[in-house]
Order: structure tokens, then C-alpha cells, then sequence
């Protein structure tokens, strides 16, 4: 026993860690071999019959996942963006061109105090970014990525986005209230006036569209807009996009109305009094939900994932090769071609550098088999398989509208809230109106039943 | 001596971190500990029906320094206010009054960090009226060059606060380095800075050098299209030109009455510049206009800067063609022993009337010396422009007449 | 402001747009270091001439002036007398009250020359009224002064500087300069053999005092200039 505790004793943390997580696992995972083994049949068996539950967790996780490296990348285009535009060179020392920044921000946060001031109601003030943060993470749900790559295709879809992304100002609000700080209350009042004002232009710009459509399923629209990119509905909607544009700015708090957070007046607002983990999750959320509105606008107006030109069906390559059809030739393909590729690329290096030790030459030769194997595999994904392309094509006008956003905040002052509360009223929600009208009366002189 | 409390109850020291740990950190309140003092402090520190109060400052990002404000709200509107001064008090004043006539040109120079020059410049006159000292030409040509330059440098920052007050982040860093091309022609010239010390009682300490005259010659020939370049930004810009037309309007009797001078007055209509109302230095025989506005609001007192940039473009090149040969130092003993007597001396300044009144008894000290700080004088009418507007505009007023707190406080 | 509304807006944004592909103006610190001016007063250094020898002639008048006293100094002067002027490292606590004393204007009890002699002032006065308390002609006192007391008392000294206004630190620089110019009294022929020894033995007894006072760290460094003096 004492040997035991000794030899426990003289281990290092990480050692420690592996020794307890070790062990957890294999026991997980003999339970899981088991219950598999044992009730094997049962559990395929209504997995199959309850085939949507399975998608939604599956979704659910996925996307849960995906927000957090959305919000790196976001906020690292934000720092590098604004930072170029400022004649600045900006984060480059983490990681190449500095990428990795904004990741260890995220682990600096992590590792700081969490911390409540005196005075806060505390359950409200630690509830307020999970809020935040949830409602961010249920709109990513419904985005349609890519043909047949969407969390859950609701036929309400749109609906649900403006619902839930409605939820943000809960959260807002909580926060203000909760800190105990004027700031922080001004902020928190200051965001609930905003959002309610600019739902309604933002609601009502999108109507037109819906005639047009006749779905509320973002899914369908995008399906809608398949072909040239003439059939896009920005083309048709160039109001109706103008009005969402600006709207969907102020709806993600972001320059010129991004007034909830306005550092030269309110200290930071409504996150005046958060620090460590849980400002995290509020910068967190606030970048996922440029995403989302970046998503939306480019799923509404810009056809979503579809290609801005219809291939003709004489261009489009067909490849006869399917690696499934090759059977075991496969598994041994998988086998030796990569380690005979690493040494047939590492060689060169080798023989022509006599300088070079063997095993840099082989570290060598395996990041450029990696980046071979990427661009074989992409490419084969990217013209065999439909959700890959869309995905490419989804993804890149949405980063364009995500560039947009970064830009305008490093080009444009605030606005006054009294001068953004009359543009909202004065202003866009006239023109939505006017653009609903037109389009209604467009849709029955053209088109009568 | 206080009674020892009872056994078991012991007081535990306050200085034990686990004490103060146990103890409610507890809330800061802007109301002051004491009773009022005024009748204004107790009409100020009663709360009407709606209304709080919010404390800005010290440590708030846009009150330049450590300016405290203590803001009535009804709402976002700003109903009263109450700026506590004395952050970054050090007495220069009296600083000066135990240094040397020399040591005390070195006092003056934190004064406002950022036109340093002008701020040695008042004292400097003034010393030299007291001695009677004629300053070489060249000397003076070299004072108005680099000060010409310290102006161009303060009014480009300005333009980047005024930006970033309203929330824009670019402007900023592009005025930061137009400043900081300035900052190091000025250390090539002074051998510092932020903090030149340059200006000597009788002359300057240096003639102009070649590294100065290159990066000077290098300069020039973009600044004036650098300068356009950046005020493209915010010139044009719908939303800053709207947010700062018809905001905080100062009305020429109200600005005379609040003291006020530089481009503030003189973005109210009124041309008052001190290089020509009463010319020191080398400035009657140097041509330059006096911008001016009648607006009076802080589109008009941004705008007079800018032009006020080029401006002092125009009296840089001058100075270099004019600039004649000769010493840069008039001949002085070592040890100045002023005649009793006083002496007071005024110069035109980024913003406004930089003055230093000096009282001599006959020592090597100033027996007293009091310093005229634009920026003071300048906060004070703050109190006509803010009440009315939202916080945010409360900030672009703040921004637009561009205290600088080193100055502020003393 | 442009009659088209949003165009304004638009060309910042071209703007901001044309300097996001034009060459950035930072500098990256640690690899690149910006050429400092020559005339840049900044440098936290002592200057060597170009024999290589340190320009330094330990003459005080930096630590007298430095207005907050952290500049200090130990070392060897050009007579070849080691200094410690304002003595050790563990007395820079009440050296700074003392400071904080001195800029406030009142007087404070100078530790260093407590122990000088004290000298008959009239003389000195008569010499300092005949040059006209001028401190421009500090060597014609200095020599009168000499003449009169036969060195240079260094109470003599603190009073000149208090009457002409000349800081100690320069009257002293200018004292230690000239070779004819003495702080101790001359020695008879015999005598100074015996005056070299006591100050030697002085000098010695003074370091072995500095030793036992810098025990720990610092013990080496006095071991070192132990040496080197001898």
C-alpha cells in the first residue's frame, strides 16, 4: 500500500490526470461494449425507428461544437481586419499570422476569476450568458449549410430565428439588471429598446419575400434560388435586402449601432461587471450571432449554398472512380500509401540537404503528404459529393458578409440613440412597408390566380 | 487611548487580507462623504423625482485623462453635472517657486503632454521680460517652427479622439502616426519625445540639425495629402457630421463670459488669435489667416482645427525659407538673478491662451509663479453645454474642447 | 457632407478599403529597433571618450541635480580619493525623506559633513565681498580662499556655494580640478610621510567599515575595489 501511495506521490500532475482518466475510460467503455452486446437489438431497433432523435442530437452536438471555433475564427478576422484597415499589423506572433490568438484568449478566460460583484443577484447575473449564449446556439440550428447539412428543417423556420434570436435581449436585459452598475442597467435598457424597435423593419423586410416564396423554411427558400445568380432574391428584393442589411446590424449590436456595448460612453454596457468565463460566453455569443445574421442574409437574398452560375450539364465532371467499389483493395490502399508517399516525399529533402537530419525530412515529408492528402480528398469530395461544394459556397459568402460587418466597424462612428431609434421608426419602418405593398401588388399584376 | 474590547472579541487588525476578505467590499457612491458645503453642492446632491446619478471617472475610457464627472440622469438625458477636479494635482506652481529659473522651464513641460512646447513657452517669455533679454532671430524662427509642429501634432490627435469618442477606431491610429512621425522629427530636434524641455530662457538649447531638416523635408512634401487623406473619413461621413451639427452651441457672449479663447472661440465667429491680436515672437512677419466659423457648435470647433492645420503647414514653410544664420542662444550668466518686478506673457496655443504671470524678489527663484491653463478654463463652460444632451453627446462636447487634464489639474 | 445620402459613408469605406492593402506602419519591436536621433537625451548611460576610458569623473553634479536623487554613485576620482557621497544602499529609506524634505524647501541636517571642522566665517566673507559674490569667478575666490585658511575647508566651500548661489557639487568640481587647489592642510617635510600612512591607514580602516557594512551580497564588490586601491 505505501509503495502504491509512493510511487502515486511521485507523479506528475499530467501523470495523475492520465492515471485517473485511463482507467474511467476503459470501464466506460467495457459498460458500453456490454450494453451493446447485451441489449444490441432493442437499442438498433428504436434508434431506427426514432431515426429524427438521433439527427437532432447528432445536429445539436455538432453545432454546439461549431460555434465556439465560428467565434475564433470571427473574432480573429475581426482583430486582423480592423488592425490592417488601421494600418496596424495586428496579432502575429500566436500561430501562423498570429491565428491562435484569439484561442488563447479563450483558454486566458477560461483560467481567470470568476467572479460577481457585491451587491448583483447572483443567480440572475450567472443565468444572463447562458442565456446569451443559448439563444445564439439554438439559431445556428436551423441555418441551412448545405444541401441536406442543416440541423432540423422546420417549416417555420424563419420564424423561429427572429423567436429565438429575440431571446438575446433577455439575456441583455438580465445582465444590466443583475450587475448592480448603471452602466451596466443603461446598457441593458439601451439593448431592449434597440432589439424591439429593429425586430419590426427586420420582420416586415422579410415579408416581401415570403410572398415571393411562399415558405418559411429557410431550407426551401434556399432550394428556391437554385440556377443564375439572377434568380437570387436580392435581385428581386434589393429594398427588402438594404432594410434587412442594416437592421440585421443593429439586431447583432454591431457598428454603427452598436450601442449596448459603447465603450467611449457606457463602459462596456451590459458586460461592464463580467469578467473571466462568463464575458466570455457574451463575446462569444456576440460573434456566433454575426454569423448567424451574416448566414441568414446569404441564405434569404444571396441563395444560400447554390453556386452564382449553373454549370451546364455538359461541363459537369463525373467521376467513374468510387473508391467504395474497390473493397479490400481499399483497406490496404489506406495501409501503404501513406507511409510509402511520406518517404517518397521526404526523400528529396534527405538526398538534396545533406544538412538535414532524417527525421526533419520525414516531418517534412508528412506535412506535405497531409496537405497532398487534403487536396486529393477535397478535391474528390468537392465535385463527387453536393453537400461539400455547398458547404464551400455557403460558407464563403457568409465569411464576404462577415468581412462586411468587420469592416464597417472599422470605417463608422456610432450614431446617437435618438437618432437610431428615428431611423428605425422614421425611416425603415416606412420603407419595409412600402417594399411589402410593392411587392404584393408586383405578385398579383404579374402573377394573378 | 480606546478601551480594549472584551476577551474573546478581540478587534482583528484591518490590515489582515482575510478581514477584508469577510467584509462587504462595498458600494461606491458619488455622493460626497461630508455634508454640502454650498447651497449649489446641496441643490446638486438632492435627487429629484427620476433621476440618478452616475459617476464618470476617473478611470472611465473617454474622459481624457482622469477628469471625474458626477452626472444627474433622468434617463440618458443629462440633467446636471458636477466635475470633480485635482486627480492629477502636483503643484507646479509651487514646483517652480523652489526650483531655479532654469529647473523651473522643465516643471512647465508635463503640463499638457501633449503641446508641451507651449507650455514652456509663457514661462520662458516671461522669464526673458523679467531679465530683459533679446533673443536671437534664428532662435525665435526655430521656437515658432517647432512649435508650429507641436501644433499640427495636438490637433491631429485631437481629430483622432474626437473619432474615437464617437465610437469610430480608425482615425485614431491613423492620427497616432501622422503624431508619431512629429514625435520623432521633435526628438531629433529637442532629444525627447513627449516632453522636449527645448526652449531656454534667452534661446533655444540647439541649433537645427540635418537629421531634423531631412525627416522635416521628408514630411512636408506628403503632409498635406496625408492630412486630406485621413480627414476624408470623418469630413464626409454622414453619421459624424450628423451627430456633431448643431451640438453644443457656444454663443460669442456666453464664450466671452466663460473666458473661453483658441479654436473654441474662434469656431463661435470671433477671429481672436493671440500671434496676431498681440504679436509675440517672430509672427508679424509671417503671413497666415485665422480660421473661423460661426456656428459655434463642435462640427465648428473641429472643423477650425483642421484648418488651423494647414495653417500652421504654411508657417513651417515659411520659417524654413526666412529662417536667418546666427546664434540660437542669447550671451546670459550661468546664475539669473531677475530684478524684483513681474512679468506676465501670453502665447496662442493648440487650445487656446497659454499665459504665465511671474513675480521676482531678486532671488534665483520665482517667488511666485502662476500658470493660465486653456484647458481649465476651457472645462468650465462644460457645465453651460452639457446639461440638455444625452450621455453620448455629453462625450463628443467633452471631446470637442479637447482638455487635457495634465493642464486641468496642475 | 455629400447631397447623395450614404455617400459619404461609402467613400470612407472605399477609404478604409484602399489602406487595408497599403503597407502598415508598425514596426515590430524586438526584431526592428528604430534609429534613436543623435541628439536623443533619453540614454541611461555612462559615455566612454575615444581612449576608452569612461568619461565619468564621478563630480556629483548629475546626483546633485537629478530633482527625485536616484542617480548615485561610488567610485574613484581624478586624485585618485574613493568616494561613497551619499552613503550606503541601507540608508536610501531615510535618504528619502530627506530628499522629500529638501524639495519641500526646509532645511535638512546634512549627515555627510556633520563631522567637518566648522571655520571662523568673517575672512571668507570679506573675500566673498570683495569678488562680488560672483560665482563666475569661482577660482579667484577659491585661490583667496586657499591664500587665507591654507586649504580649502570644506565648510568654506558649503558657504561659498551658499552665498554665491553655485551648486557645492560644481564649486567642488572646479576645486578638485586644479592640482594647486587642497582640501587638507599642508604638511610640514616630516609630517607628511606620517599624514600619507594615517590616511592610508584612514582610507583602509573607512573600507574595512564599508566591508563589514555591505556584508552579504554586496561583500565581494568592496573586496574588489579593496584590491584595486592597493
Amino acid at each position: 500500500m505505501t509503495a502504491v501511495a509512493r510511487s502515486w506521490g511521485r507523479l506528475t500532475l499530467a501523470g495523475k490526470i492520465l492515471f485517473t482518466v485511463i482507467p474511467i475510460l476503459l470501464l466506460l467503455t467495457a459498460g458500453l461494449v456490454l450494453v451493446v452486446v447485451l441489449f444490441g437489438k432493442p437499442i438498433v431497433d428504436f434508434l431506427a425507428a426514432n431515426i429524427w432523435l438521433v439527427r437532432f442530437i447528432v445536429a445539436a452536438s455538432a453545432v454546439l461544437l461549431m460555434s465556439v471555433p465560428t467565434a475564433f475564427l470571427i473574432i480573429y478576422m475581426e482583430m486582423k481586419v480592423i488592425a490592417l484597415m488601421n494600418l496596424r499589423i495586428g496579432p502575429d506572433r500566436v500561430g501562423p499570422f498570429g491565428s491562435l490568438l484569439s484561442v488563447v484568449h479563450g483558454l486566458k478566460v477560461l483560467m481567470k476569476e470568476d467572479f460577481s460583484p457585491t451587491g448583483s443577484d447572483r443567480l440572475v447575473f450567472t443565468l444572463a450568458p447562458v442565456v446569451v449564449y443559448m439563444s445564439a446556439v439554438m439559431s445556428l440550428l436551423v441555418l441551412p449549410f448545405a444541401p441536406g447539412l442543416f440541423g432540423a428543417d422546420i417549416n417555420i423556420g424563419l420564424l423561429y430565428l427572429f423567436a429565438v434570436g429575440g431571446l438575446t435581449v433577455v439575456g441583455l436585459l438580465m445582465a444590466g439588471w443583475s450587475s448592480f452598475n448603471k452602466y451596466s442597467l443603461l446598457g441593458g435598457l439601451r439593448s431592449a429598446a434597440q432589439v424591439v424597435s429593429y425586430e419590426i423593419p427586420l420582420t416586415l423586410s422579410v415579408v416581401g419575400l415570403l410572398i415571393l416564396t411562399g415558405t418559411m423554411s429557410l431550407n426551401q427558400i434556399s432550394l428556391n434560388q437554385a440556377g443564375w445568380f439572377t434568380n437570387w432574391y436580392v435581385f428581386q428584393q434589393p429594398l427588402g435586402a438594404l432594410i434587412f442589411f442594416i437592421a440585421a446590424t443593429a439586431e447583432g449590436n454591431r457598428t454603427p449601432f452598436d450601442l449596448t456595448e459603447a465603450d467611449s460612453e457606457i463602459v462596456a454596457g451590459f458586460a461592464t461587471e463580467y469578467s473571466g468565463m462568463r464575458f466570455g460566453f457574451f463575446f462569444f455569443a456576440e460573434y456566433v450571432n454575426v454569423f448567424i445574421v451574416s448566414g441568414l442574409f446569404v441564405a434569404l437574398f444571396l441563395g444560400g449554398w447554390n453556386a452564382p452560375i449553373a454549370w451546364p450539364e455538359a461541363w459537369a465532371i463525373h467521376l467513374t472512380f468510387d473508391p467504395g467499389s474497390t473493397g479490400m483493395g481499399l483497406l490496404f490502399a489506406l495501409l501503404l500509401v501513406p507511409p510509402i508517399l511520406i518517404l517518397a516525399l521526404a526523400a528529396p529533402f534527405y538526398v538534396g540537404r545533406s544538412s538535414l537530419p532524417w527525421w526533419q525530412a520525414l516531418i517534412i515529408g508528412f506535412v506535405l503528404f497531409n496537405v497532398l492528402a487534403i487536396v486529393v480528398v477535397g478535391g474528390w469530395a468537392f465535385i463527387s459529393l453536393d453537400w461539400v461544394a455547398g458547404l464551400l459556397w455557403f460558407l464563403g459568402k457568409t465569411y464576404l458578409f462577415v468581412f462586411t460587418f468587420v469592416w464597417m466597424r472599422g470605417t463608422l462612428p456610432r450614431v446617437r440613440i435618438d437618432q437610431l431609434m428615428g431611423f428605425a421608426w422614421k425611416w425603415l419602418l416606412p420603407a419595409s412597408l412600402l417594399n411589402l405593398f410593392v411587392t404584393a401588388l408586383a405578385v398579383i399584376v404579374i402573377n394573378p390566380r | 487611548m480606546t478601551a480594549a474590547p472584551p476577551h474573546g472579541q478581540r478587534e482583528a487588525p484591518s490590515d489582515d487580507p482575510r478581514v477584508q476578505l469577510d467584509q462587504d467590499a462595498g458600494v461606491f457612491e458619488p455622493v460626497p462623504p461630508y455634508p454640502p458645503r454650498t447651497e449649489r453642492e446641496a441643490e446638486f446632491y438632492t435627487l429629484g423625482d427620476g433621476e440618478m446619478f452616475i459617476n464618470m471617472g476617473p478611470q472611465h475610457p473617454s474622459t481624457h485623462g482622469v477628469l471625474r464627472i458626477v452626472l444627474k440622469l433622468e434617463g440618458e438625458v443629462v440633467v446636471d453635472l458636477d466635475p470633480v477636479l485635482g486627480y492629477l494635482h502636483r503643484g507646479v506652481e509651487k514646483l517652480c517657486e523652489n526650483a531655479d529659473y532654469h529647473h523651473s522651464i522643465a516643471y512647465l513641460d508635463p503640463l499638457e503632454y501633449i503641446s508641451s512646447l507651449f507650455c514652456e513657452w509663457p514661462g520662458v517669455l516671461a522669464f526673458e521680460k523679467l531679465l530683459d533679454v533679446q533673443v536671437p532671430r534664428r532662435a525665435e524662427y526655430i521656437r515658432v517652427l517647432s512649435t508650429e509642429l507641436n501644433r499640427i501634432l495636438s490637433h491631429s490627435l485631437f481629430m483622432g479622439w474626437m473619432a474615437l469618442d464617437l465610437g469610430g477606431l480608425t482615425p485614431i491610429l491613423w492620427s497616432f502616426i501622422e503624431r508619431d512621425e512629429i514625435a520623432e522629427m521633435l526628438a531629433a530636434l529637442t532629444g525627447q519625445r513627449l516632453l522636449y524641455n527645448y526652449l531656454r530662457i534667452g534661446g533655444v538649447n540647439g541649433d537645427i540639425n540635418h537629421e531634423f531638416m531631412s525627416r522635416l523635408g521628408d514630411w512636408m512634401s506628403r503632409a498635406t495629402n496625408q492630412i486630406e487623406n485621413n480627414l476624408g473619413l470623418l469630413n464626409q461621413n454622414e453619421i459624424f457630421v450628423r451627430r456633431m451639427r448643431g451640438l453644443g452651441k457656444l454663443d460669442k457672449e456666453t464664450a466671452f463670459r466663460m473666458a473661453v479663447t483658441g479654436p473654441n472661440l474662434r469656431a463661435t465667429g470671433v477671429p481672436l488669435d493671440f500671434r496676431r491680436a498681440h504679436p509675440y515672437s517672430v509672427f508679424p512677419e509671417l503671413e497666415f489667416d485665422i480660421p473661423t466659423r460661426d456656428e459655434g457648435d463642435c462640427l465648428a470647433r473641429y472643423l477650425v482645427r483642421m484648418d488651423e492645420i494647414k495653417q500652421s503647414l504654411r508657417i513651417i514653410d515659411q520659417c524654413i525659407h526666412k529662417m536667418p544664420d546666427g546664434p540660437v542662444m542669447a550671451k546670459l550668466p550661468r546664475l539669473l538673478r531677475p530684478r524684483p518686478g513681474r512679468a506676465y506673457a501670453a502665447v496662442e496655443g493648440p487650445r487656446g491662451q497659454y499665459a504665465a504671470y511671474v513675480v521676482s524678489d531678486g532671488t534665483d527663484q520665482p517667488f511666485r509663479m502662476r500658470i493660465h491653463d486653456p484647458s481649465f478654463v476651457h472645462l468650465q463652460s462644460v457645465g453651460v453645454l452639457m446639461p440638455g444632451h444625452l450621455i453620448a453627446d455629453a462625450m463628443a462636447v467633452m471631446a470637442s474642447l479637447d482638455p487635457i487634464m495634465g493642464g486641468v489639474d496642475k | 457632407m455629400s447631397r447623395l445620402p450614404g455617400l459619404g459613408i461609402a467613400m470612407g469605406m472605399a477609404l478604409t478599403l484602399k489602406k487595408f492593402f497599403e503597407p502598415k506602419a508598425t514596426i515590430r519591436y524586438p526584431e526592428v529597433r528604430l534609429d534613436v536621433p543623435p541628439k536623443f537625451r533619453g540614454r541611461l548611460q555612462l559615455l566612454y571618450d575615444e581612449y576608452g576610458t569612461l568619461k565619468c569623473e564621478t563630480c556629483f553634479q548629475c546626483a546633485q541635480a537629478c530633482p527625485i536623487e536616484c542617480i548615485d554613485m561610488g567610485g574613484i576620482d581624478t586624485k585618485g580619493r574613493y568616494h561613497i557621497h551619499w552613503g550606503a544602499p541601507e540608508t536610501y529609506g531615510e535618504r528619502r525623506d530627506e530628499s522629500a524634505l529638501r524639495r519641500s524647501g526646509r532645511p535638512v541636517p546634512d549627515q555627510a559633513y556633520a563631522h567637518f571642522d566648522p571655520i571662523h566665517p568673517v575672512k571668507l566673507e570679506a573675500i566673498l565681498e570683495r569678488f562680488d559674490f560672483d560665482p563666475s569667478r569661482m577660482l579667484e575666490i577659491l585661490d583667496a580662499t586657499q591664500a587665507e585658511y591654507g586649504h580649502l575647508p570644506v565648510a568654506a566651500l558649503k558657504l561659498i556655494s551658499q552665498r554665491t548661489g553655485a551648486w557645492y557639487a560644481m564649486i567642488y568640481g572646479t576645486a578638485s580640478y586644479y592640482r594647486h587647489l587642497r582640501f587638507e592642510p599642508p604638511a610640514a617635510e616630516p609630517l607628511a610621510a606620517a599624514t600619507a600612512t594615517a590616511r592610508a591607514g584612514r582610507e583602509t580602516a573607512f573600507l574595512a567599515g564599508l566591508d563589514a557594512s555591505l556584508a552579504g551580497s554586496s561583500r565581494r564588490r568592496g573586496r574588489a575595489s579593496a584590491a584595486s586601491r592597493s
